[in-house]
């Protein structure tokens, strides 16, 4: 037994000493990537994939002994390849860590890449352990490494920076909040189409120390989306459509719209909350119909109407109902417009008749397009936030 | 002149030289002087032991009736030493009845031996005893002596270890039998407070050296006849005391014999302290893990012991033994039970994390740092990055390079002169603490994670047992520095398997949490008040402890506030 | 220390859910995904129905000899001959079963915590702990079991906490796509995760206290409790990444766990999953040790298992490599051999024992089969 205890540990110190460390890496060896930027090569069949790295030390400020520092805190490298996998290795020519992905805010891709298919991304993306799913997925008009690249005011890492703007994107509401893991359900889903956000560049930023020459600096905003067909990408959505198609997905409950007074040009801001979009199927003379609902509460938050609001409650209602639908309606028009079924109709119609769908389902996109969905629009504003109900009454 | 010769046979010689001439000592002369001392000090242990058989012979005999052999023997046994005195007296003042007075002084307390030999000498003359009437030791204890506890003594050896342990032997000419007279008063340290177990609130007593005290500290605390203290001797030359004390209706069944068995196992020349015998009848001797409960405090002994437990006391030391004891109650203090049920749940809970963050905080910061970057929070991975910078060392040779400064420090903090402690904690943290991160040899992170844990072991209540959790956590350390995650899990589970596989005197180690036992969560990780603890752990035999219904209800038919029972009795 | 020990009707319960929950949430649940979509959770259900009913069987058997184990009782009803036959049988499926069980722990491990990790280093640590626990004892293991079913709460909490917010009802329909006949019939992977927990309860439940009165609610509610468990999960994986995601990945628990996040700071805590989760893996490497050591120290009539433990982890631990070692070759064996090796000899043996048991006809039999 006592031979058999020291072979044993004779044996594990074995192991500890032919093995150990493999894999180790410390966390300082690691050039951690905060957003990845995907273009397509110059050379055509190729991939430029570029990313965004941070360098803790200037990042972070001084948190251990002196280390020198630039006063940049990221790093910005591109690198180009024939697949993903191999533009990120041939990164590895010219940096000194290893670059690490996992902790990875953004991927960025070019109108043009998404336009040539996705499958390679989403795949390299999802298969990777160290990635996590949360990560933002977004397409640009504009040079994915010069979207990365971009030092926003705030933030000190750019790629905080686009995260927080999609963190908060609900409150704007004018782009879809994609992430991985979204992107990865609806890419997978026969009938599904995936929906990505737009990010742009912008020049809105005001210098500080010239402020005359206003909107000089650009800045990376958040607005529309791109609607893909299975893996390519089919066109824009600008962000009054976006709204519409974020309504079918479940991910809008709040958001402004602002119509005008009952009288006159001035307008009234109202948000609008509790919103729930109701999708109804009915399968009749072997169509699919849909009834499509939306319901939703109000507040007045701004009115600059001359007039007091004090029984205009039901116009302005009826504003709000009539703005809402054209939502959605231009929402539905743009997605058959591009025939592609970003509003999940398809998998709803499949829930609730299953063995219709097996006829139906592969030709889903023809009969998508060809769909005529009869959309209702219930608003009810409940209050008017502090005040009574107008103010400056003439 | 001889040769040199090669030291083997140079030995063999001179061992056959030593043998064959009983006059040789040592003179070293031709052959060389280690043989020489080697020839020497082994006649003379030879000799010694002779003498030590003739001593032990002796020991066994009766006393004889003569004065003159009894004290020829007590010489012969004793030897020289100073602090064992010898008082001649003559009873009644009679010089045909001598008799000495054997005592070791300094074990004794002089004002009673001096009682002795005055009733002896003084009183016999005073109430007109003629020594001749007085024909027995027995007439002489009974007739004479004042003392307050006096014992017939029939055998030398028997008389040679009461004396050594304080009690003086008189021996009378003409009688075949002594009498031991309990004059046991040596300098006692005094009742102070527990050294090692603080408290806030609760008695502030701790146990000292003297076994007698002791119990008596636990007598004062339960009165009840049950309570049996039973003695035992161990250690061939240290003839230590042991008590063993239990509550005769609550110990769980068989246990007292299986310490009696246990100890009685014990064949070792001296017993120091409770640590030797620990050593000798614990259930895991290979285990870090200790499965013996050492505690300075009465209270704490006490409350085993309503438990149905068994304390072990042991002479010169302050440190009492209870079994069967349970990983849990090491992380329980005293403090639980006598704060309110909210705090003490409260302390309890912070003193669990105490125990994980001991356990594991340095692996699981080092696996993180080492191999799962990915888990840590982005915002939180860019600084420890920034602060590992320019850190020239792998995280597991930092983690443990500040592991063992701070083993360092607290060694060398406990080792100190008291006045000096202090220096050292101060050196200690601005030399690791600040020097370090600004040399940029360590990283803050790195300090903040081995103070934590650092903290959290001391916040653990027992010593001994935040000592397990210290060796523990180096192997925890190493796996997972070396192998990620499946090192740290890996050895996690070994250790927890061990821990399950663990007895302490039948009892599993874990419980009551494995085996699960439902009652018995009243009072692990929560302490629920005294008014819903009615239950004993489920082995002592009478398991229920309280009546029912004991939650305070103050009568609220009044309604003016102040209107409780007491107030309304007056 | 006595040769007699029990265990608790709880640690038999503890026993059950660990061997069945860690495959059956780690890599049955992709299996299932890729057979019958998001009907994972009904496949799932008709598994665990299917699991009770043969789990009662055992008991009905082991009630008969509430004493002896299946090697015992073999012998007893048709002589030594089929107890070494049924102890063959025993050592052949635990070394069958050693297969899934390695890639279910291995996959979660190497593929998203150490993936540059050598594959023997895993095997070695695996065996090592369950060669550990086999030495301890069976009393131990089931100690070990309730700490890993406490562990398993823990686990199906933190991961409800962090995907609930994702979860999506409309990914669950529609029910019965793939129609009933194939549901059932991708149950059968279930029932491979079951036929574990039939075999370990033939070999564990006449230590277990008071088998006689009360083990078949124990081995059933074992059962039960696991299926609660993993259909948390089966509800999750379909619900919160959709069956088409789910039918992407071997180890398909881990994407969901990748995928849960509490708040924005904590974004990744699948460690602290994992940390959970491998108790229960490694309780499975442990049993599949003992039930091999077992089998062969009956085998060969030996009195105790402590000699087998050291040989049986060497088989294992070869035998486990050799699957491994290729994804492709993993994945076969766990969808096209395992379940025809595991359910044809864990439905069949209670079935053939309780009906020899009927036919050899002892007297408490009677009784057993009046009561079914």
């Amino acid at each position: 037994m006592r031979r058999l205890a020291v072979t044993f540990v004779l044996f594990s110190l074995m192991v500890i000493s032919t093995t150990s460390c493999t894999g180790v890496r410390q966390i300082n060896q690691l050039a951690i990537v905060a957003a990845v930027g995907l273009d397509l090569g110059e050379k055509p069949g190729t991939i430029r994939l570029s990313a965004q790295i941070i360098r803790p030390a200037d990042a972070r400020g001084q948190t251990g002994a002196p280390s020198g520092g630039t006063g940049q805190p990221i790093y910005s490298v591109s690198a180009e390849g024939k697949t993903i996998f191999e533009a990120i290795r041939n990164l590895g020519r010219f940096t000194s860590r290893r670059v690490y992905w996992a902790h990875n805010f953004l991927i960025v891709m070019h109108e043009d890449y998404a336009r040539k298919g996705i499958n390679d991304m989403v795949d390299f993306f999802t298969r990777n352990h160290e990635l996590r799913m949360s990560t933002w997925v977004a397409v640009t008009p504009n040079r994915p490494d010069e979207v990365i690249a971009t030092i926003t005011g705030l933030e000190v890492v750019p790629g905080e920076a686009v995260d927080r703007l999609f963190s908060n994107n609900h409150i704007v509401g004018q782009a879809p909040a994609s992430n991985m893991m979204n992107l990865e359900e609806t890419h997978l889903n026969a009938t599904t189409q995936s929906l990505l956000a737009r990010l742009q560049l912008v020049p809105r930023g005001i210098s500080n120390k010239k402020p005359e020459e206003h909107g000089s600096i650009k800045q990376v905003e958040l607005a529309g989306s791109a609607a893909f067909h299975d893996d390519k990408m089919v066109g824009w959505l600008t962000t009054k459509e976006t709204r519409g198609v974020l309504f079918f997905l479940e991910r809008l409950d709040n958001g402004i719209e602002v119509v005008s007074c009952p009288e006159g040009d001035e307008k009234i801001s109202l948000e609008f909350h509790n919103a729930r979009l109701k999708v109804e199927p009915f399968y009749r003379q072997s169509k699919p119909q849909f009834n499509i609902t939306l319901k939703t509460d109000a507040d007045i938050v701004e009115s600059g109407c001359n007039s007091t609001l004090t029984g205009k409650k039901h116009e302005i209602t009826q504003k709000l109902e009539q703005q809402l639908k054209q939502r959605v309606e231009s929402a539905v028009d743009k997605a058959k417009q591009y025939h592609t079924d970003i509003l999940k109709l398809g998998e709803i119609f499949h829930n609730k008749y299953p063995q219709e769908w097996r006829t139906l389902g592969p030709r889903w996109d023809t009969i998508f397009s060809e769909l005529e969905p009869t959309i209702q629009v219930k608003a009810s504003i409940k209050s008017t936030v502090v005040k009574v109900m107008g103010t400056k009454v003439k | 002149m001889l040769p040199p010769l090669p030291a083997g046979i140079a030995r063999i010689i001179a061992v056959i030289i030593a043998v064959s001439l009983p006059g040789y000592t040592n003179s070293g002369g031709e052959i060389g002087v280690m043989t020489g001392v080697a020839a020497d000090t082994r006649q003379i242990a030879e000799e010694n032991a002779k003498i030590a058989a003739e001593v032990q012979e002796m020991l066994k005999q009766p006393l004889k009736q003569m004065l003159k052999d009894n004290r020829a023997d007590i010489d012969h046994i004793m030897g020289s030493s100073v602090d064992f005195q010898k008082r001649d007296f003559m009873l009644c003042g009679s010089a045909d009845r001598p008799g000495i007075c054997c005592y070791v002084d300094g074990l004794v307390d002089t004002v009673i031996v001096e009682s002795i030999l005055k009733a002896l000498i003084v009183f016999g003359g005073e109430l007109h005893h003629e020594p001749d009437k007085l024909p027995s030791a027995e007439d002489i204890r009974a007739r004479l002596m004042i003392n307050a506890s006096v014992k017939p003594c029939l055998k030398l050896g028997e008389g040679i270890t009461a004396v050594m342990s304080g009690d003086t032997l008189v021996l009378i000419e003409g009688f075949d039998e002594g009498i031991l007279v309990s004059t046991k008063g040596w300098k006692d340290r005094g009742v102070e407070e527990p050294a090692s177990e603080n408290n806030v609130r609760g008695p502030r007593d701790g146990f000292s050296e003297s076994i007698r005290t002791n119990t008596a500290h636990v007598r004062r605390r339960i009165r009840d006849p049950q309570l049996r203290i039973d003695g035992m001797v161990i250690g061939t030359r240290s003839k230590t005391d042991i008590n063993i004390a239990y509550i005769a209706d609550l110990v769980k069944i068989g246990l007292v014999d299986e310490v009696k068995q246990r100890l009685g196992r014990i064949k070792i020349d001296a017993i120091l302290e409770s640590g030797y015998v620990e050593e000798m009848i614990e259930d895991a001797p290979f285990s870090p893990f200790n499965t013996i409960q050492s505690t300075e405090r009465p209270d704490k002994v006490a409350s085993a012991l309503l438990e149905g437990r068994v304390a072990i006391f042991i002479d010169n030391t302050p440190v009492v033994l209870v079994v069967p004891s349970f990983f849990w109650q090491f992380i329980q203090a005293p403090d639980d039970y006598y704060h309110r049920y909210w705090v003490g749940t409260f302390f309890r809970f912070v003193r669990y994390c105490a125990f994980m963050i001991s356990l594991v905080l340095p692996s699981i910061y080092v696996m993180l740092v080492s191999f799962h970057h990915e888990m840590i929070p982005t915002s939180l991975a860019l600084t420890i990055a920034s602060g590992r910078e320019v850190v020239p060392f792998p995280v597991l040779l930092e983690a443990l390079l500040m592991e063992f400064a701070f083993e360092l420090m607290r060694e060398a903090g406990l080792r100190m002169p008291k006045p000096i402690g202090q220096a050292v904690s101060i050196v200690g943290s601005l030399i690791i603490g600040q020097a370090a991160v600004q040399a940029g040899l360590v990283s803050p992170f790195m300090v903040i994670v081995v103070a934590i844990t650092g903290i959290s072991s001391f916040a653990i209540p027992s010593y001994s047992s935040s000592l397990a959790l210290r060796i523990f956590r180096f192997p925890l350390l190493i796996a997972s520095g070396l192998f990620g995650l499946l090192g740290f899990a890996t050895v996690f589970f070994a250790l927890l398997l061990h821990a399950l596989s663990i007895r302490s005197f039948g009892e599993s180690y874990l419980a009551p949490a494995s085996p699960f036992s439902r009652t018995a969560q009243r009072d692990m990780v929560l302490r629920l008040p005294m008014w819903m603890m009615d239950y004993r752990p489920e082995f002592a035999q009478d398991s229920v402890r309280s009546g029912e219904h004991l939650m305070p209800e103050p009568d609220k038919g009044n309604g003016n506030g102040k209107g409780n029972g007491k107030d309304g009795s007056q | 220390m006595t040769n007699k020990i029990y265990i608790s009707q709880g640690m038999l319960v503890a026993m059950i859910v660990n061997i069945i929950y860690v495959k059956a949430i780690g890599v049955t649940q992709g299996t299932l995904a890729r057979a019958v979509g998001q009907d994972m959770w009904i496949a799932t259900l008709l598994g665990i129905l299917q699991g009770a009913v043969m789990i009662y069987a055992t008991y009905l058997v082991v009630r008969a000899m509430p004493e002896r184990d299946f090697i015992g009782i073999g012998e007893a009803l048709l002589g030594r001959w089929f107890g070494i036959l049924i102890a063959l049988i025993f050592i052949v499926f635990f070394i069958a079963a050693f297969g899934p069980v390695m890639i279910t722990f291995v996959y979660h491990l190497k593929d998203y915590f150490l993936p540059e990790a050598p594959l023997w280093m895993f095997i070695v640590a695996a065996l090592l702990v369950g060669s550990l626990g086999c030495f301890y004892g069976l009393e131990v293991m089931g100690r070990i079991a309730l700490v890993g079913m406490a562990f398993i709460f823990m686990l199906n909490l933190l991961i409800t906490i962090g995907s609930t917010h994702e979860f999506d009802i409309r990914n669950l329909l529609p029910v019965f796509e793939s129609g009933v006949k194939r549901t059932a019939a991708a149950s059968l992977h279930y029932d491979a995760d079951c036929a574990l927990a039939i075999m370990l309860a033939a070999l564990v439940l006449p230590i277990v206290k008071d088998v006689g009165k009360k083990g078949s609610r124990a081995a059933v509610m074992g059962i039960v409790v696991s299926g609660i468990s993993v259909i948390m999960w089966a509800i999750l994986e379909s619900a919160v990444l959709s069956a088409d995601v789910t039918s992407q990945y071997t180890v398909s628990c881990m994407k969901l766990a990748r995928n849960a996040h509490i708040g924005d700071f904590l974004q990744r805590y699948e460690m602290i999953m994992i940390a959970l989760y491998s108790l229960s893996a490694l309780f499975q490497v442990m049993f599949c040790i003992y039930g091999t050591a077992e089998g062969a120290a009956r085998l060969f009539g030996l009195k105790n298992n402590k000699w087998t433990i050291i040989p049986s982890s060497i088989v294992l631990g070869f035998f486990g490599y050799w699957v491994i070692e290729d994804h492709f070759r993993a994945i076969d064996y766990l969808e096209h051999y395992w379940p025809f090796i595991a359910v044809p000899i864990a439905f069949g043996m209670p079935l053939l024992m309780l009906g020899l048991s009927i036919m050899v006809g002892k007297k408490p039999d009677v009784s057993a089969a009046a009561s079914k």
